[in-house]
């Protein structure tokens, strides 16, 4: 029983972090249509200069995640604006652009901080104890910084002008164009938040891991497939999706090990995708 | 927003798509090189995966499964070719229906999926793929793939030297590309009315399914060769060959290349696969270097690059109706 | 405006593309005189750090060699050059690498770094006629089918029962588990190390994790739910196995773990936060980096090259098989005839300036003695006190 709490425990952990992960992608794809290959980019990029600013500058860490946060939210309003709005309706382009900045952007990290892994540690350190199960004090920050991220994100979305503004170019782009709202200001700008939560994200669970050049590549997967599996367009989708991979994803490698237990992930996704064909709270969907 | 209208019947572009792909028959004679071999290997194999790729994108449908499906072709023709069965024709034959068979079942499970959806459930498909190659190593070898593969023969004769390697992966491209354009000119019209709007065609008597398992059917087994070439070039099944994020790769290859028709795939194989040589004598700038590129061509070669040189051709390097269409359609006035 | 960007942009392309039609027709510039050193290794992505030590030990064994001159082929001396490649730690990665190098008019390759990498490339070499030099753990890493591929460094079916058995002794565990991800890079490592524990009288057995996993919480718990000694890391990147043992202590666990499997411990150090929060640690370096000899190689790096060199030491056993073939390359006289330079370097004993004397092993293990076995390094983290890292003698394994 105590190993079923446990896992229980971890999965919580996980799914906290997958949800923070989900919700800029979700943004940016539910609202621009874009699927942001360099999403991952945009964390490791965060999680890096949280790093420089800490380990090369000596600022304190919530200082250095606020600038991880501001830097890349701002290189994202400038992605945006320069590139991404050229091809904002031409989805596989749009793909492709972002690989292809992710490339650049993967590469540029490790050419500037070289392939191994520097000194970066979580500041609050210490676990909690329990009968048969431990809860790191990390874990419970990132839990109440993914639950207040989620509730600034739905509360912009539901209950300001903007939210409505981004949600209605969202559900339809032509007739909230002809009510007179402006894709070409709100996009950068919905971009650049998508981009300050993916840095948020990777300033804060990078130093939990570990920080290295390569650790971007498998956001993009598991942000992928949250977010598809809440269904397109949900933050409400995106979040429970996130604990139900990440509940999923311990329980299936406490039990059966780690590559069985993907598998078995795997395989759950695919049935529920066959089961719900639009995700679990997804809409109606666009093309390809 | 649909992509831009497919060509209707076997045009030009097509003829020359297939010509170029036959130009690898001729490269031995052109050249001792070893690289330009290499290289030129690598395109053919390119090509086929992106023509994989690029049926299905006919229906606006993307798929991430082509290493997987390269994955069943490969270990199947190399599974065969270990039992002492090294006809070439039973190998191509194999590696393109063990994949298309797979395909059918699978694909009657899936097509009710749209858009994204579609896309994630051929991501998970690639990735179970990998796993069960790394949970049966009784017949695949397991994460040690299956090595030391008796190379293919003809008429019995082993066809061992890589210039032999070459001719096999210029015959399976031709295949390929004429497969593609056959089968994407035979149903141009159902294609086109997936792509351009599903449930408007379901509605006008289009039994949508049937052309979309066909579709995925195809793009199965043309993936199947691909694999099939690769292993054969490297004499080896191994997993790492066949990594679920090798297929954004393909995808670039195709969509860099252009959509309207099989030659895009092709160009963009060739000018990609090069680049990615070249770019891999540049150390830890290799992956850099490929991505600024492809940055460049998307954002300056609209329509990919049989786009552009189409409008090119067209006089003045203006953009095609198509491109001009959708970008005054995305902002409107403002 | 935007006329000129789309423009400019298509420009760009053109000359870029242009630039890569055009450049792979040209020959290669015939220098009078010039013997080319492949490199080949992971040089971006997860494994980069050790495609990168592969490359700077190459550099270091050239510079050393130019600077005294050139190497000597037959009468006259050759100045040495280094062209590296990004093989991506795949197989096909390092077929498409070896064919780039042999257009280059490369036929001796330091490298490749990973078993994969190692998979692709024996065959494609064998029939370009290149001599390669890798250095992955995999079982077949060295064959009799491919007699012009030689192995960098011994393997765990050498060092592998020394080591665990002296780990054995110093924390005295009798169960353990070994973790691993789960492609060629772990499989070929973690059974031949949980196997060295069993044969010292150790209970192993062997977890394999999804390559990519980034957050190990739910591994570590499996690992814990059958209460181990003692748990090793085997082949695991540094990054990973710096997650699984900060996750091993978050968990509670105290006792020690291991790493027999390759470089990259200073590099796990830094990022767990310190030795006092490794605790109990122990693994093998590749050369015993304690010695004098050792420590000198990397003084001499940073005198001669201007730079220090990243700790990670597969630069230690690169510089050896470079400085090995230029040896070869000079005893049979000529740097075209590639099978007389592989007979001469067999003949040669395996000696160098800074690890010493070992000897050419591998005829027990893969029927072909062509692996560099020198002494090997254990390391050891007790109680939060760094111990040194103590030579281990692996003669006669």
């Amino acid at each position: 029983m105590d190993g079923f709490i446990a896992a229980g425990i971890i999965g919580i952990g996980l799914g906290a972090q997958y949800a923070l992960l989900a919700l800029g992608f979700t943004l940016i794809f539910g609202i621009l249509g874009v699927v942001n290959f360099a999403h991952g980019g945009f964390y490791l990029v965060g999680g890096y200069i949280a790093y420089a600013m800490v380990g090369m500058a000596g600022w304190p860490y919530p200082a250095a995640v606020l600038v991880a946060i501001l830097t890349t939210g701002a290189l994202g309003y400038v992605v945006e604006l320069l590139l991404v709005e050229r091809l904002v309706n031409d989805e596989l382009a749009t793909m492709m652009l972002t690989l292809g900045l992710y490339l650049m952007m993967s590469t540029t990290v490790l050419v500037i901080f070289g392939p191994e892994s520097p000194e970066f540690i979580f500041p609050v350190s210490g676990t909690l104890r329990g009968k048969g199960f431990y809860i790191p004090l990390a874990n419970l920050v990132v839990l109440s910084v993914c639950v207040l991220a989620i509730g600034a994100v739905y509360l912009l979305m539901y209950r300001t002008g903007f939210g409505r503004a981004l949600r209605a170019l969202a559900d339809d782009r032509t007739v909230a164009m002809a009510q007179g709202i402006r894709p070409r200001l709100l996009f950068p700008v919905a971009f650049a938040l998508a981009t300050a939560l993916a840095a948020l994200t990777g300033a804060l669970v990078t130093p939990i891991l570990t920080l290295s050049p390569h650790a971007g590549d498998a956001v993009l997967a598991t942000s992928f497939m949250v977010v598809i599996l809440g269904g397109l367009g949900s933050i409400v989708g995106a979040t429970v999706a996130a604990f139900i991979v990440g509940l999923v994803e311990a329980y299936s490698s406490v039990y059966l090990g780690g590559s069985k237990g993907a598998l078995a992930l795997f395989v759950l996704v695919l049935f529920i995708l066959v089961v719900r064909p639009s995700g679990l709270f997804g809409r109606e969907v666009r093309g390809a | 927003m649909a992509g831009p209208v497919a060509v209707r019947k076997v045009g030009t572009a097509d003829v020359a798509a297939v010509l170029l792909c036959a130009i690898g028959f001729f490269v031995p004679w052109l050249t001792q090189n070893l690289f330009a071999y290499s290289i030129v290997n690598q395109i053919l194999i390119a090509v086929v995966a992106a023509s994989s790729v690029f049926v299905m994108l006919r229906m606006n449908l993307l798929t991430i499964a082509v290493p997987a499906f390269m994955a069943i072709g490969g270990y199947a023709a190399a599974v065969v070719a270990l039992t002492g069965v090294t006809n070439l024709l039973a190998l191509v034959l194999v590696s393109f229906l063990v994949p298309a068979l797979v395909a059918l079942p699978l694909g009657a499970l899936v097509l009710r999926l749209r858009g994204v959806y579609f896309v994630l459930v051929t991501y998970v498909f690639g990735e179970i793929l990998q796993l069960m190659l790394f949970e049966t190593p009784s017949i695949t070898g397991g994460s040690n793939g299956l090595a030391g593969i008796p190379a293919a023969s003809l008429f019995g004769v082993a066809l061992t030297s890589s210039r032999d390697g070459l001719l096999i992966a210029a015959a399976v491209a031709v295949l390929a590309v004429l497969i593609t354009a056959v089968v994407c000119q035979h149903f141009w019209q159902e294609f086109a009315a997936i792509d351009e709007n599903e449930v408007l065609a379901q509605s006008l008597g289009l039994v949508v399914w049937r052309y979309k398992a066909l579709g995925f059917v195809v793009a199965g087994g043309l993936a199947g060769l691909a694999g099939f070439s690769l292993v054969t070039m490297l004499l080896t099944a191994h997993p790492s060959s066949f990594a679920s994020l090798s297929s954004v790769n393909y995808i670039a290859y195709a969509i860099v290349g252009g959509r309207t028709s099989i030659l895009g795939p092709v160009l963009g194989s060739t000018f990609l696969v090069t680049a990615s040589n070249f770019f891999g004598s540049k150390g830890e700038y290799s992956q850099g270097l490929f991505g600024l590129l492809i940055v460049l061509v998307i954002t300056a070669a609209r329509g990919g690059i049989v786009g552009t040189a189409a409008s090119v051709l067209r006089r003045g390097g203006s953009p095609a109706p198509a491109a001009a269409r959708s970008e005054s359609e995305q902002h409107g006035p403002a | 405006m935007r006329k000129i960007l789309r423009r400019s942009s298509a420009l760009m392309v053109a000359v870029v593309a242009a630039g890569v039609w055009t450049s792979w027709l040209a020959m290669p510039a015939g220098a009078d005189c010039e013997v080319k050193l492949g490199v080949m290794g992971p040089l971006s992505g997860a494994a980069a750090a050790w495609g990168s030590a592969m490359r700077i030990g190459a550099e270091f064994a050239v510079a050393e060699a130019n600077k005294a001159g050139g190497v000597q082929v037959g009468a006259e001396k050759c100045r040495v050059s280094v062209t590296p490649y990004d093989s991506k730690y795949t197989a096909d990665g390092a077929a498409a690498g070896a064919n780039f190098l042999a257009s280059q008019g490369v036929k001796f390759i330091i490298g490749p770094v990973g078993s994969p990498e190692a998979t692709g490339i024996k065959p494609v070499a064998e029939r370009n006629g290149q001599i390669t030099f890798n250095s992955g753990y995999a079982k077949n890493a060295i064959e009799p089918r491919f007699p012009l591929a030689f192995h960098q460094l011994s393997g765990p079916s050498t060092w592998a029962r020394p080591v665990a058995k002296a780990a054995k002794e110093k924390f005295g565990f009798k169960s353990i588990v070994v973790v691993a991800p789960n492609d060629q890079g772990g499989t070929d490592i973690a059974s031949v190390d949980a196997e060295a524990y069993r044969a010292v009288g150790v209970k192993a057995s062997e977890e394999y994790y999804q390559r990519g996993t980034s957050n190990f919480a739910p591994i570590v718990a499996r690992i814990l739910s059958s209460n181990p000694d003692a748990v090793d890391t085997a082949s695991s990147p540094p990054a990973d196995g710096a997650t699984i043992a900060k996750q091993l202590r978050e968990a509670g666990f105290d006792g020690p773990i291991g790493r027999l499997g390759g470089p990259g411990t200073p590099e796990i150090i830094r990022a767990v936060g310190g030795i006092d929060k490794l605790k109990n640690f122990y693994w093998l370096e590749i050369v015993p980096t304690d010695d004098p000899g050792v420590k000198s190689l990397w003084e001499d790096y940073k005198s001669l090259m201007g730079a220090p060199a990243p700790d990670n030491t597969l630069m230690a056993t690169s510089v050896v098989a470079s400085r090995m073939i230029l040896k070869a390359i000079t005893k049979a006289g000529t740097a075209a005839d590639v099978k007389k330079v592989a007979e001469a370097l067999r003949s040669l004993s395996v000696e160098d300036r800074n690890l010493g004397k070992g000897e050419w092993t591998g005829q027990t293990f893969y029927g072909i003695n062509q692996e560099i076995s020198l002494p090997v390094g254990m390391g050891m983290i007790v109680d939060g006190k760094h111990l040194g890292v103590r030579r281990i003698d692996t003669s006669g394994q």
